[in-house]
């Protein structure tokens, strides 16, 4: 038997056709739209140039504003999902009583539907009568008692937070599978030579949970850019112009609006910076990595 | 050698089943193909039955199955409890299910629009009508079905029926009583203890706001975060009409903007005061539009921007608070003292690529006939006079009392203007930042203008381009 048998390099031609004509052509044809006129008024099709693009990045328009929200939104939502979930996941590796209980609570939110999640948190939050403010209220914390989602200075956080709460049992699920495949030997090795609790998370859980960390983040990096249920569920890009809004929820009122060539160079936009986040995301968080 | 069968087997499955996934979606654009007749439909509507005959086919064909659902996308508050009981009449009578899709009123502009670009919209569509915006906005000629042959199409109203035909042909039915106004409606009883009467200028609309605030109770329920209730108080904009007739047209020709009109900036101004002076109290950036009917009935606030059936929904409410104890007066932004009347209202379309034509329209002759009318009259309170010659007519001495009270009746931006319906939800966005200081009156003004411009260039209107 042949070990060391290569297949032919035909055998990815079926794969490749597939990935060519259901994912690549629609993406490239999608940024060939951002250089014309389309628009749901009319059935011809104008090259226009930059046009599209000079509108995006027009200092009249909203769309700088979206697009440096939603890297915000990503930035933020990506580190406190992993840092939340690192602890968590920390935590819920230990000996403790009804410990799967405790996973599975904190696990429970990443598997409802964001949009349900959204509504639930649209009254919860409400500031008249929503249990967030009416538990503030009841226990003389009137203080704290805030307009979460409809003012300029806290929507964006609230957001955010919802989003984190709703995300982070996932990243804790796959951050405490990566935990535990640590081998225990390290752990005593480390014990006997006296490394306290801190030292052997800095030296031994750290370094070897650094892959699956990569992972984490780069699934929170693509969410993060791609979000638009949470924020359309809660918001709706609101208050005020764009307080909210980001990049897919953008895309989207400019396809309900039936101006397709700018929504489609809002997703050009995207892309590239997907592009550009993801290949250096990747190239940091590999290059010190460790394996076991 | 066994190896070599099985991979080609597999290779075969693979390939047949590749194909037959192709065979499906090149046989989709047949479904489709009810769409593409009605577009080609000549005007006469004769002939037009003829041309329809294909979708009728295959509408019948649908229909064939024992399990024809319709389904039935509008905006929250649109579709009223009494038109899902009359639903279920429909289906014992026809055997049709109607899903009803009610979406949330932020949300379903988008929403509509994307369904309706993307050709997946739902069997039938709730819109706005409006003679400007549903050829603009909704490209009806090509997205709805023309009704012009239907029964019950002589039967409505003429005024309202301009605002739903396109090119001398009637594509949307009126879902509700476009007779009522957007005005402001308040307790009279809470006028009476207060001994406040009813204002006819800006300037004592504020002092009653500011007795009733002094009294404990919040002069106006506002409800931006629906996005659209708070940009009813632009409806104040005849008085724009009201000082320059022409100025609608000049609008609609390009020849004048809404930046600078000394009744438009007075009208945001004014709007953007009350809410500074703590009139609308501190939620109404959250309120909802329906907890207006309880909430006025709690006694917590005395007055909304409301069409004339909030009497009737306050009872329902709170049985205990009686229907004739709202009364209503115009919206007195910019002094105003004209009725302000707008044909156009929230009104059932067919889908043109619909594959349940046959079934929509008998959904819509339904609720058309004079039983459902006189039902739907009766059990909604804000339905006085449904837009139908075969409608009855249900108008409360407060209700007759409030027309009477304004003779002078001037037709709203929202029916004269090009562009304004279709940047509804938009400007009602930029009031929100007005009222979170993000935008002057100034800037909401020049934005609209935008908004207007990008729509016309987009549609191709000669008149900016």
């Amino acid at each position: 038997m042949n070990r060391n048998k290569v297949y032919p390099r035909y055998f990815a031609l079926g794969a490749l056709i597939i990935y060519f004509v259901f994912f690549f052509l629609p993406g490239l044809i999608g940024v060939g739209y951002s250089f014309t006129d389309w628009s749901a008024y009319s059935d011809e099709l104008h090259f226009v140039g930059f046009q599209n693009f000079r509108t995006v990045f027009s200092a009249d328009e909203n769309y700088m504003k979206i697009i440096s929200n939603t890297l915000a939104f990503t930035f933020i939502t990506t580190v406190l999902k992993n840092v939340i979930g690192l602890i968590l996941a920390l935590l819920l590796t230990k000996s403790i009583r009804f410990l799967n209980m405790h996973r599975g609570i904190v696990f429970m939110p990443s598997v409802l539907s964001t949009l349900i999640i959204g509504m639930i948190f649209k009254s919860i939050l409400d500031p008249k009568s929503g249990l967030l403010n009416s538990f503030f209220r009841s226990v003389g914390l009137e203080m704290l008692a805030q307009k979460w989602l409809v003012s300029s200075e806290l929507a964006f956080g609230s957001v955010m937070a919802v989003d984190i709460w709703r995300g982070v049992g996932y990243i804790m699920t796959i951050l405490i599978a990566g935990i535990l495949s640590i081998s225990s030997d390290y752990y005593e090795a480390a014990a006997i030579d006296g490394a306290g609790g801190w030292k052997k998370f800095w030296y031994i859980t750290f370094p070897l949970i650094l892959p699956t960390l990569a992972t984490t983040t780069v699934l929170n990096v693509i969410y993060g850019l791609k979000v638009f249920d949470m924020v359309y569920a809660l918001t709706n890009g609101g208050p005020g112009k764009a307080t909210t809004e980001v990049l897919y929820t953008a895309v989207f009122k400019k396809f309900g609006t039936g101006q397709y060539a700018v929504g489609t160079a809002l997703s050009s936009v995207m892309f590239v910076i997907m592009i550009i986040v993801g290949i250096y995301m990747i190239r940091i968080m590999t290059k010190n990595e460790v394996v076991e | 050698m066994k190896k070599k069968i099985l991979v080609s087997l597999l290779s075969f499955t693979m390939v047949m089943g590749v194909l037959a996934g192709c065979g499906e979606s090149a046989s989709a654009p047949a479904a489709s193909e009810p769409a593409a007749k009605e577009e080609s439909a000549p005007a006469d509507n004769g002939a037009a039955k003829e041309e329809a005959k294909p979708a009728e086919t295959a509408a019948a064909t649908a229909d064939a199955g024992e399990d024809v659902t319709i389904t039935f996308m509008a905006s929250q508050d649109w579709i009223q409890d009494a038109e899902m009981e009359l639903g279920e009449k429909f289906t014992e009578q026809t055997g049709i299910k109607v899903d009803y899709q009610i979406v949330p009123s932020d949300q379903y502009e988008s929403l509509l629009m994307t369904k309706i670009n993307a050709g997946e919209c739902t069997d039938i569509f709730g819109g706005q009508s409006s003679q400007f915006s549903i050829v603009t906005q909704f490209n009806v000629e090509k997205n709805a079905v023309d009704l012009s042959g239907e029964s019950w199409a002589g039967n409505v109203d003429p005024a309202a029926a301009v605002e739903l035909s396109a090119g001398g042909k009637l594509y949307g039915q009126p879902i509700q009583d476009v007779s009522a106004c957007w005005a402001v409606a308040y307790n009279i009883k809470t006028f009476e203890d207060l001994g406040l009467s009813i204002p006819t200028n800006y300037a004592e609309f504020c002092d009653v706001c500011e007795k009733i605030k002094a009294a404990g109770i919040i002069p106006i329920y506002e409800c931006v975060s629906d996005g659209w209730h708070h940009v009813c108080w632009t409806e104040a904009a005849v008085a724009a009409t009201q000082a320059d007739a022409s100025y609608p047209d000049a609008l609609n020709e390009n020849k004048a903007t809404f930046e600078g009109n000394k009744e438009l900036t007075t009208m945001f101004t004014q709007l953007k005061e009350l809410a500074d002076k703590g009139y609308m109290g501190d939620n109404y950036m959250s309120n909802e539009y329906a907890d207006a009917p309880a909430s006025i009935a709690s006694g917590e606030y005395a007055m909304v921007l409301y069409n004339q059936g909030l009497g009737a929904e306050v009872n329902a409410a709170d049985p205990s608070f009686p229907v004739d104890n709202i009364g209503y007066f115009v919206n007195p932004l910019c002094d105003n003292q004209a009725l302000n009347v707008n044909y156009c209202g929230p009104s059932r379309f067919i889908f043109s690529g619909s594959k349940n034509i046959d079934a929509a329209k008998q959904y819509l002759a339904f609720m058309a006939s004079d039983e459902s009318l006189a039902y739907m009259t009766e059990n909604v309170g804000k339905f006085n006079q449904l837009p139908y010659s075969n409608a009855p007519s249900a108008y409360s001495a407060v209700v007759q009392d409030f027309y009477d009270r304004y003779p002078k009746k001037v037709a709203v931006f929202q029916a004269s203007v090009k562009y304004y319906n279709p940047a509804w939800m938009d400007i009602g966005a930029d009031m929100s930042a007005m009222f979170l200081d993000e935008m002057t009156p100034e800037d909401v003004l020049k934005d609209i203008d935008k908004l207007r411009a990008e729509q016309a260039a987009a549609a191709s209107d000669p008149a900016w381009n």
